[in-house]
């Protein structure tokens, strides 16, 4: 990154911070002595999995952490002064005016019953000591800035008409908007979907680089830090185990963590047939004491110190420090390495036969209103046996209509559905889909004694194979599905999809609710599973980069219409259509280097109601090539066809 | 808005006429026929004849039901059998006294409890769990306590121990100071229950809205703790409380026919227990539809109040 | 891809009665509020069932040499103006409540539990019908219907029962049809359906067990409840009429002679409290103990 500090002067230090949370179980060591600094204007980007202490973290520096969240020591010093002993009443005078705030879910962080106008006016004539008609000019001014179209109608709307993007950008427009010297941002993108991700990430980034303010940034989304921190701090189990500028950790990390972490994301350089390297095990409970160093259990590099005294941050190059006791951690420039190299993710090749079909598929829902909405508008796909096809797309695009119509949850208006075998699924959530009520065993086996296959023992038995099929001990059937991890839950999903023999197993966002971590060892166990048993596979999901790597074809949805389909790696190669273009372009890359070279502007506005659609093409609200032709006329999508195709009339 | 109105409205009818229909098949019921449940032994063959004539037992039922149905339209409420009175004017009489426990007793736990559940849910999310503890534990054995009982427990010690409430004697209108102190009694027994269920209610509420994102989001503006309690928690949480209100006003009719039953109140719950004593169905029928359409009435004012005081609900 | 595998912790597989007696240990008897509860009941329990067998005068026996006396040890709540024993009268009447509070929470339950799944599970026309009598019921105070539904069934113990029942039931429909509702939509249920589970099975399998556990900590609520509503309906005469004995008419005679005799209308009532108290602590402890995150 071409960023030079101005001349160094420190805006926040934290020294040795602490925080716990008492709870019924045990104190919770959230944050377990973490120091750092961030200088004037710079944006320091904090990432690490979930339960890491992110956001505990940054709540504790202005102590908005609710009970039984407690700062337990350390300083805040913020502009030289420390901050951490001020009393309530002291607090609320920086809070909001030298430091503002933006936090995860725009759904529920603006209160709901309250006018915009009313939750931006005030705060700004406290802060700025503005009468009322200012204020307002004020708050309208802002937001403009961050890309609310009609700001003075939209100050009168209440959070619940608009967007969770525009709610974000009002969240943005009221963190600003008392010219704060730091904005904290908790995760402020993880709701929202990619292309208004690199709205809203550019929108932060350009004003708070023109009001000159700091940003502490928490992500998990290593690809996001590349394209927009200057330092990142890298945390695991509540302390911090490297720091330093953005290009020094992903060119030359040297905590094994961080470097297995950077392995772990499929990236654009990688090879389709490279095998994802994972990292092993799941952290560490933090109810427990931790001796030796947190990360030991799932590190290559672990050897006899690791286990008895806990590293500190110690330098390793200029203003980057790293916490542990190999010089550099796993060797020198090394990432994790993929430990089952022998098992390549082989390409497909067709044989010809189909497993799905469907053909001119229509979809409407309708509301309680007397409309309709139109979730699937003529979609014809087809999947061959042993190819995994990826959908994407954004958040309401028809993706998870699609699932559930050839899962036969729902019936398609018109249109027909061919499925030669059966589809089996696996669900997002891995906490509403397993009866709690039931073992892990009752659950893998349900489809076996629905459909009664084999007798008891036979069941069980099978059971037995499908636990230990996807990486699970075979004890875990006597669980209850509140007693395993997201990750393991999601294995026992794929388990319960395998029962049947399926000739389709239809994944619909089947690693989003997964650390990144954990989710590359979902990745390679669906890679090896598509192996070993030539099942088909639907994956859905809006991570481009994982379906880049998993699927063999990929079609691309807007609007409940198919508007790219291709070969994976031609599709990211060489997309044709102005959406595909757009959305690869929003995907953020974890390489600075990369990102840094980007210049395009992201795909403006969003997705419009299904409401009422436009005639023309579905794009053209949005699409920056758009004529009176696309207006008028639908570009169609030839069916049923290999070869790439494209549904636009001016595809290059 | 008015669609939504009229629409509630038409599904409020159509309840009331269920009710006006139960109400009058299930006295039907009755084993014999109504009229010898009355008479008992008393009357001779011709005297519960004649009863039954000016009951109009004897008509098909279904004529029976429709002229029950043209009377109450017309707010013809009919007379009372064994007395003659016009039911109207005892209701004229009783309903007033009824309502205006009803309503003191509405004012008084709300003017309660919302402080005092709010204060303790605000002491439970600093983790200061005492008040909130003691509000919890209390509210629920004030709620579990038989009110019969707390009503004579409060009588003894208040008006026979220590003679502060008088504990019968006629109502003076003309003395509206005598009437508080004889009406003081039966308010709090009822005002005790309510609180309880109103305060634990509150507290759920306002314990709910803060914990939500945007009450920290008010906090990270530096709003004060007050502030944001007054401003955003306070509010959010009326919706929900304004529901139990309505819905806790039906326990609220229950409990009058008791007080009333044990403070002699000459209210619309004494008239109703003379009436099941006397076996006088034409009373205690339109009774009993009295109580249900008050019920249904306020239940959908308050639905529709809080309905439009909602900006998310969309008409 | 055994190198994936994550141990889990080796579970034994005890006998049945093993566990049973493992969680009755662990679980059930040991948390807090179930202990409270028992405190409270077991008590009345074992005295109610002794009653026949204990060293008193009998309920309806009446004892002109000892009219309205204090209590004492010989009569522990003190005697009636007909020289009556209270304590002994109470546990007669205690022997009702639970009665009738056993029976309003069985008939509550079972058919708020058939009729509210097959309304929630359905929905259509079966919906409408079920939840359009459900309003016109709840249209009424609950203790007015009960008063209602006396006044015409008449006096005694089972017009009681079925009165309280009859306002408790839609109650209890809502709920479990609320349940139901939500459960519908979950992932699992879904899962069930892409192998074609029959209605029955989804019913049985992961409906109905996933709402046992509200329904049954509404049942013991709604056991207190009915305890309640009979005391207040015998109390204004409606109810269990003298000269059996139920808590409530036991008051109602007391009235008369509150000033005289204090006791005989306050003791009880206590008794009806304890009782209530210990309900509510149950449902409380049984709804922490069937959370799935306290296992
Ligand atoms: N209210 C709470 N009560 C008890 N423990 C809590 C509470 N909030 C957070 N924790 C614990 O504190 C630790 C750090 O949580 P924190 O929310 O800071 O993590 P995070 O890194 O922000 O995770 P995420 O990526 O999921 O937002 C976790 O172990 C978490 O379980
Ligand atoms: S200290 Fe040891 S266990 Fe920890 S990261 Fe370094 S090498 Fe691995
Ligand atoms: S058809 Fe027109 S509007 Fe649609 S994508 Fe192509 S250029 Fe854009
Ligand atoms: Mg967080």
């Amino acid at each position: 990154m071409n960023y030079q500090a101005p001349v160094k002067t420190t805006l926040l230090e934290l020294r040795n911070l602490h925080t716990d949370f008492q709870t019924s179980t045990g104190t919770v060591k959230a944050v377990d002595g973490v120091s750092f600094a961030i200088e004037r204007g710079e944006r320091v980007a904090v990432v690490g999995e979930s339960g890491s202490g992110k956001s505990a973290m940054a709540m504790s520096i202005l102590r908005l952490l609710t009970h039984p969240g407690k700062v337990a020591g350390g300083e805040v010093l913020l502009d030289g002064r420390d901050i951490s002993r001020l009393s309530e009443g002291q607090l609320n005078a920086i809070r909001g005016r030298l430091v503002g705030t933006v936090f995860q879910d725009p759904m529920s962080s603006l209160d709901p019953v309250m006018r915009i106008s009313k939750q931006m006016i005030e705060p700004i004539m406290r802060n700025l000591r503005l009468n009322r008609e200012q204020a307002r000019e004020e708050a309208i001014k802002w937001l403009g800035k961050v890309g609310i179209p009609e700001p003075e109608r939209r100050i009168e709307a209440y959070p619940f008409e608009m967007s969770g993007g525009m709610r974000q950008r009002v969240m943005i427009a009221m963190a600003l908007s008392s010219r704060p010297q730091l904005v904290i941002a908790d995760e402020p993108t993880t709701a929202l979907d990619v292309t208004i991700q690199a709205q809203i990430v550019e929108v932060l980034k350009t004003l708070t680089e023109e009001s000159g303010a700091a940003m502490l940034f928490i992500t998990h989304d290593l690809g996001l830090v590349a394209r927009f921190a200057h330092k990142v701090a890298v945390m695991y189990a509540g302390r911090i185990v490297e720091f330093g500028r953005v290009e020094d950790i992903f060119a030359s990390p040297a905590h094994p963590y961080t470097q297995s972490l950077l392995g772990t994301i499929p990236s654009t350089a990688m090879l389709k047939s490279e095998r994802l390297p994972q990292i092993p095990g799941l952290p560490p409970d933090m109810r427990f004491p931790i001796t030796g160093c947190a990360f030991k259990e799932r590190c290559a590099a672990a050897h006899d110190r690791c286990c008895v005294e806990a590293p500190r941050l110690s330098q390793c190059g200029i203003d980057h420090t790293a916490a542990c006791w190999a010089p550099h951690g796993l060797g020198e420039g090394a990432t994790l390495k993929a430990e089952r190299p022998d098992r390549p993710n082989r390409p497909f090749e067709p044989d010809g036969s189909v497993v799905v079909e469907l053909n001119a598929l229509w979809k409407q829902f309708d509301t309680s209103r007397k409309m309709v909405v139109r979730a699937v508008n003529g979609v014809n796909l087809r999947v061959h046996k042993g190819e995994t096809l990826g959908i994407v797309g954004e958040s309401g695009c028809g993706k998870s209509t699609i699932a559930r119509l050839l899962l036969g949850l729902e019936k398609p208006t018109s249109g027909d559905i061919f499925i030669a075998g059966l589809a089996q699924m696996v669900f997002q959530d891995p906490a509403s889909s397993f009866n709690p009520k039931m073992t892990i065993g009752g659950i893998v086996a349900e489809p076996l004694v629905v459909r009664a296959h084999g007798s008891k023992p036979e069941r069980k038995e099978a059971v037995r194979r499908l636990i230990s099929q996807v990486g699970l001990d075979p004890a875990f059937a006597e669980r209850y599905p509140h007693q395993l991890s997201g990750g393991q839950r999601q294995r026992v999903a794929v388990a319960r999809a395998l029962a049947l023999n399926p000739s389709v197993v239809v994944a619909d966002e089947p690693t989003s609710a997964l650390d990144v971590s954990v989710r590359a060892q979902i990745i390679n166990l669906l890679v090896d599973l598509k192996q070993e048993l030539g099942i088909s596979f639907v994956f859905i999901s809006h991570d481009l980069l994982t379906v880049r790597y998993i699927a063999d074809r990929i079609a691309v949805m807007y609007l409940g219409e198919v508007v790219e389909y291709g070969a994976a790696e031609e599709v990211f190669a060489d997309p044709r259509h102005p959406y595909t273009k757009a959305l690869i372009d929003a995907v953020p890359v974890p390489d600075p280097a990369i990102e840094s070279r980007r210049t395009s502007t992201p795909l403006q506005g969003e997705l419009p109601s299904p409401l009422n659609l436009p005639t023309g093409c579905a794009f053209a609200s949005r699409c920056p090539m758009a004529t009176d032709r696309c207006r008028a006329e639908k570009p169609a999508l030839p069916t049923h066809d290999l070869a790439r195709q494209v549904a636009c009339h001016y595809a290059s | 808005m008015a669609e939504y109105a009229a629409k509630k409205l038409a599904q409020m009818l159509i309840t009331v006429l269920g009710v006006i229909t139960l109400v009058f098949f299930t006295l039907r019921l009755i084993p014999g026929d109504a009229a010898s449940a009355m008479a008992g032994d008393t009357l001779s063959g011709e005297a519960l004849q004649v009863l039954r004539d000016q009951m109009g037992l004897d008509e098909p039922l279904i004529s029976q039901y429709l002229g029950f149905l043209r009377d109450l339209a017309m707010i013809d409420l009919g007379e009372t059998i064994t007395t003659r009175i016009p039911i109207a004017d005892l209701l004229l009489r009783a309903l007033p006294i009824t309502l205006s426990i009803a309503m003191a007793t509405i004012v008084l736990s709300i003017v309660i409890s919302i402080p005092l559940g709010t204060l303790a849910a605000f002491m439970a999310h600093k983790g200061r769990n005492w008040l909130d503890n003691g509000l919890t534990g209390a509210a629920m054995i004030i709620d579990l306590m038989p009110s019969f009982w707390t009503a004579l427990v409060l009588l003894l010690i208040f008006s026979l121990g220590l003679g502060w409430f008088p504990a019968s004697g006629q109502l003076n209108w003309n003395n509206p100071g005598s009437v508080a102190l004889r009406l003081a009694l039966p308010v709090i027994v009822l005002s005790l229950s309510q609180v309880a269920t109103l305060a634990r209610i509150t507290r759920t509420a306002v314990l709910e809205v803060l914990n939500e994102d945007y009450v920290r989001t008010a906090r990270s503006m530096g709003w004060s703790e007050m502030r944001v309690l007054f401003r955003h928690a306070l509010k959010n949480a009326a919706l929900p409380i304004a529901t139990v209100v309505g819905l806790s006003f039906g326990n609220l009719l229950g409990g009058t026919v008791i007080v009333e039953f044990i403070f002699t109140i000459p209210g619309v719950g004494n008239l109703l227990i003379a009436g099941i004593n006397s076996r006088d169905y034409q009373l205690v029928q339109t009774l009993i539809v009295l109580y249900a359409l008050l019920f249904v009435v306020i239940n959908f004012t308050t639905d529709l109040i809080y309905k439009t005081l909602d900006p998310r609900v969309q008409f | 891809m055994a190198d994936l595998s994550l141990p889990a912790t080796p579970t034994r597989k005890p006998s049945l009665l093993a566990v049973g007696s493992a969680i009755a240990r662990h679980r059930f008897l040991s948390h807090p509020k179930v202990r409270l509860a028992l405190v409270l009941l077991v008590p009345i329990l074992l005295l109610t069932i002794f009653a026949p067998v204990l060293p008193m005068q009998k309920p309806l026996e009446t004892n002109l040499r000892a009219m309205m006396q204090f209590p004492s040890i010989e009569h522990v709540f003190g005697t009636d103006k007909m020289g009556r024993d209270i304590f002994s009268r109470t546990l007669a009447g205690v022997q009702i409540s639970l009665l009738v509070g056993f029976s309003v929470a069985a008939i509550a339950l079972v058919f708020g539990m058939v009729l509210g799944t097959l309304a929630g599970f359905y929905g259509g026309m079966i919906d409408r019908a079920i939840m359009t009598v459900v309003d016109i019921f709840l249209a009424f105070p609950s203790l007015l219907l009960a008063i209602g539904l006396v006044s015409v069934m008449g006096t005694g113990i089972v017009p009681v029962i079925l009165a309280i029942s009859l306002a408790d039931v839609p109650r209890f429909i809502r709920l479990q049809r609320s349940q139901v509702l939500s459960l519908r939509s979950r992932a699992f249920i879904d899962a069930a359906r892409t192998v074609d589970a029959s209605q029955y099975w989804l019913m049985t399998r992961h409906i109905v067990p996933n709402t046992l556990a509200a329904m049954l900590v509404a049942a013991s609520i709604a056991a207190a409840n009915a305890i309640l509503v009979e005391a207040s309906l015998s109390f204004l005469g409606l109810g269990i009429m003298p000269p059996q004995p139920s808590l409530g008419n036991i008051v109602r005679d007391g009235q008369t002679y509150l000033e005289q005799a204090w006791w005989i209308s306050t003791l009880p009532g206590v008794v009806i409290l304890l009782i209530a108290v210990g309900l509510h602590f149950l449902s409380d402890g049984v709804r922490e103990l069937l959370d799935p995150r306290s296992r």
